[in-house]
């Protein structure tokens, strides 16, 4: 076998989801929080695909696929929404979105 | 013979329900034809059932017909019976008679009201709650019976609604009603307990001392407040708001006097009992005379009538309670006569006048209507017990049983006979100043006589035939000559005493003397001059206030009790039920306060929240490995 070991891997997918928790807790733009989430899903993915390999086996492979196309559409939903409230003049920072009012 | 006996008690309920579901497709009087109609043909049946008995010997004269099992558990049973026996024709003849009358009469007096079909129909219930209550075949049917008419009694005294004071009176009615209801059923529970059955036929057996007493003294207690006689009398008089008819139906004829039945008809409890057959006929003797001094200072026709019932009816008990059954049942019979032909009589004066009811404002009747004067003083005569008219046979044969019963019989004798002198007195006091004088200004201005009309035929008709029968109903029985009562009544309840020729004679010659001489002095004070009452001014506030009964009732019962619910309020109700209701809901909505602090809506506070939530699960997770 080639290369790193898992460990090395799921070092790494770990930093990531770190770095992306921190980022969606103390940013307050919507954009940043979103592009945060995305670095938390992929250091999940990460460590997926980690497993997979440790493994012998795809199913982890096929799950990371699975955990892509769920990131795809909410990113989308989460974009649409910021254009939304940006069409609206609404400030783009989290913490003044504490009302549920229409 | 028993079809009679079941056309006698349906058709007034028959009659009760058509006038009801009819509504408005009935006229007015069409519903009072119809009720009077119901009430003949019961006659026409307790007629019918009289004659089957009349047709059988004297040991056979029971029937009891069965139409369902009405309640069955473990080894009670007790039927929806009707019993025919000489006691039980003997109340329907008088029920369903004298009711018929008095629905007839009534077509004429409601004549006008509003609710006419409202009271035909609950005469027609009354009608059959009473003929229920002497039909049933046991005490349990008794009972119901003995409860519907209190029913029908409380509708038709409240029957003029916007009236406060009828309300009152109604309520006032039921209330001490249902105190004796309450002891009945009483002593029914230890009936069945001790017996296991409800049928007459128990009362006669044997039981301990103890039971036999608490018994008759549940029964007495439903007795003495039906019949209004002391300590629960304070409802008769203010019953009297109700209309005439009733007062003359209900609280005078029948209803009133079912105390009486209930005595006779339980009579083997009362004699394992003596002591409260003695406390009956105390009791009686003690209402006749209260209820005859109340009357002399009444100011209220009605009212005046309804004291000389209860007095009459402390006759009937004093004989019952001496064990004079058939004497007792035989007042009852003519007194059912006379009285309720004085209260029509005089709901004749009170139509006559606009519906005052005030003597005092009354006088110089006899020129206006004199054969209302003539029913009124054959009814007072036949009330006096004035040779010969009703009341004469029969009140005498109950004080002549008296004096055949020892000591105590004797005092209760001259109590009976200080009674006969104060009927006399009351009643013809009534009956100078209603008829006599000079018309007063007040009967100048309003009287309007009857006339020949459906409403004055109505009217006129049922006091005429009640005015024949206060005359020659007490010809039936002449002690000790002939007594075909007592023999008739003899299989149901054997008379225990026997009073002899002499004291028969004795007592009779008294007690004429004694109710001319209040005759006289009624006619020295009201007759020859007009008082309307006399200037004794203590005993006067004590009569006009009723011996402070009421008074005495209000202090002892109700003011305690509303002392009682204000404290219970104040102290418990407030501070504990309310109060910890509502403080639990009080704390639920701060804990909610609390915790919707939480809420921010600050999406970071949230993932904060649940980041810092996994990664406890996730060392917690290490640790535990």
């Amino acid at each position: 076998m080639m290369g790193p070991g898992t460990a090395w891997y799921l070092g790494v997918a770990g930093f990531l989801f770190g770095v992306g928790a921190l980022g969606v807790l103390i940013r307050r733009n919507p954009l940043i929080v979103l592009l945060s989430l995305e670095i938390m899903l992929n250091g999940g993915n990460l460590a997926l695909i980690a497993f997979a390999r440790n493994l012998n086996n795809g199913d982890g492979q096929i799950f990371a696929l699975a955990v892509m196309a769920v990131a795809a559409s909410e990113v989308v939903v989460g974009l649409g929404l910021i254009v939304a409230l940006n069409r609206k003049r609404i400030p783009l920072d989290v913490d003044r979105l504490s009302s549920l009012r229409g | 013979m028993i079809s009679g006996a079941w056309i006698c008690l349906l058709s007034p309920l028959a009659a009760a329900g058509l006038i009801t579901l009819a509504g408005e497709r009935i006229s007015r009087r069409g519903a009072g034809y119809l009720a009077t109609l119901s009430c003949f043909v019961a006659f026409g049946g307790a007629v019918a059932s009289f004659v089957g008995l009349l047709g059988r010997d004297g040991g056979h004269r029971v029937v009891v017909s069965t139409a369902w099992t009405w309640i069955s558990g473990g080894s009670y049973r007790s039927g929806f019976e009707v019993m025919i026996d000489p006691l039980s024709v003997f109340m329907m003849l008088i029920v369903a008679g004298v009711g018929a009358l008095i629905v007839a009469y009534s077509i004429g007096y409601m004549d006008g009201d509003d609710e006419e079909r409202r009271y035909f129909a609950y005469m027609a219930l009354f009608v059959f709650s009473m003929l229920l209550l002497v039909q049933g075949g046991n005490l349990l049917l008794l009972l119901a019976g003995w409860g519907m008419v209190g029913l029908s009694s409380y509708l038709l005294i409240g029957f003029w609604h916007e009236r406060p004071s009828a309300i009152a009176a109604a309520k006032k009615a039921f209330i001490m009603n249902a105190i004796g209801d309450a002891t009945m059923a009483l002593a029914l529970f230890l009936l069945i307990k001790k017996a296991g059955s409800v049928e007459f036929g128990i009362l006669g057996g044997q039981y301990s001392s103890t039971v036999a007493t608490l018994v008759a003294l549940g029964l007495l207690g439903g007795a003495v407040a039906k019949s209004a006689q002391l300590p629960l009398q304070t409802w008769l008089p203010d019953a009297m708001e109700g209309p005439t008819p009733v007062s003359a139906l209900i609280h005078a004829a029948t209803m009133v006097t079912a105390g009486v039945y209930l005595i006779v008809r339980t009579h083997s409890i009362f004699e394992s009992a003596p002591h409260v057959a003695d406390l009956a006929a105390g009791l009686g003797a003690g209402t006749l005379l209260v209820a005859g001094l109340i009357a002399l200072v009444q100011v209220d026709i009605k009212r005046v009538i309804a004291y000389s019932t209860m007095s009459q009816i402390g006759y009937m008990f004093l004989g019952v309670g001496l064990g004079a059954y058939a004497n007792g049942m035989f007042h009852l019979m003519t007194h059912a006569f006379f009285k309720a032909l004085l209260f029509m009589a005089a709901g004749i004066v009170i139509h006559a006048l606009a519906d005052e009811q005030d003597i005092r404002k009354m006088g110089g009747l006899r020129q206006l209507m004199p054969r209302t004067y003539l029913a009124f003083l054959i009814g007072s005569l036949a009330l006096v017990g004035i040779f010969p008219f009703a009341g004469f046979f029969s009140k005498d044969s109950i004080l002549a049983a008296a004096m055949d019963h020892g000591t105590y019989g004797y005092v209760l004798w001259a109590a009976g006979l200080a009674g006969t002198f104060l009927t006399g007195l009351y009643t013809f006091r009534l009956l100078f100043l209603v008829f006599w004088g000079e018309p007063s200004p007040f009967v100048r201005e309003h009287f309007h006589a009857l006339k020949r009309d459906v409403v004055g035929v109505s009217l006129a008709g049922p006091v005429a035939i009640l005015a024949v029968l206060s005359v020659v109903g007490g010809w039936i029985q002449w002690e000790p000559l002939w007594h075909p009562i007592e023999t008739w009544l003899q299989t149901v309840a054997e008379p225990t005493v026997s009073p002899k020729s002499w004291q028969e004679a004795v007592s009779s010659a008294l007690a004429l003397l004694l109710g001319l001489g209040g005759i006289f002095l009624a006619w020295l004070i009201y007759g020859a001059r007009r008082v309307a009452v006399p200037r004794f001014a203590f005993a006067q506030r004590v009569l006009e206030h009723k011996f402070y009964v009421d008074e005495l009732y209000d202090a002892l019962f109700y003011r305690p009790t509303v002392w009682a619910a204000k404290g219970l309020y104040h102290w418990v109700e407030d501070p504990l039920v309310d109060e910890s209701s509502n403080s639990l809901g009080q704390d639920t909505r701060d804990l909610g306060r609390l915790v919707s602090r939480a809420q921010t809506g600050l999406l970071r506070t949230y993932a904060l929240a649940i980041a810092s939530s996994v990664a406890v699960l996730a060392l917690v997770f290490v640790a535990v490995r």
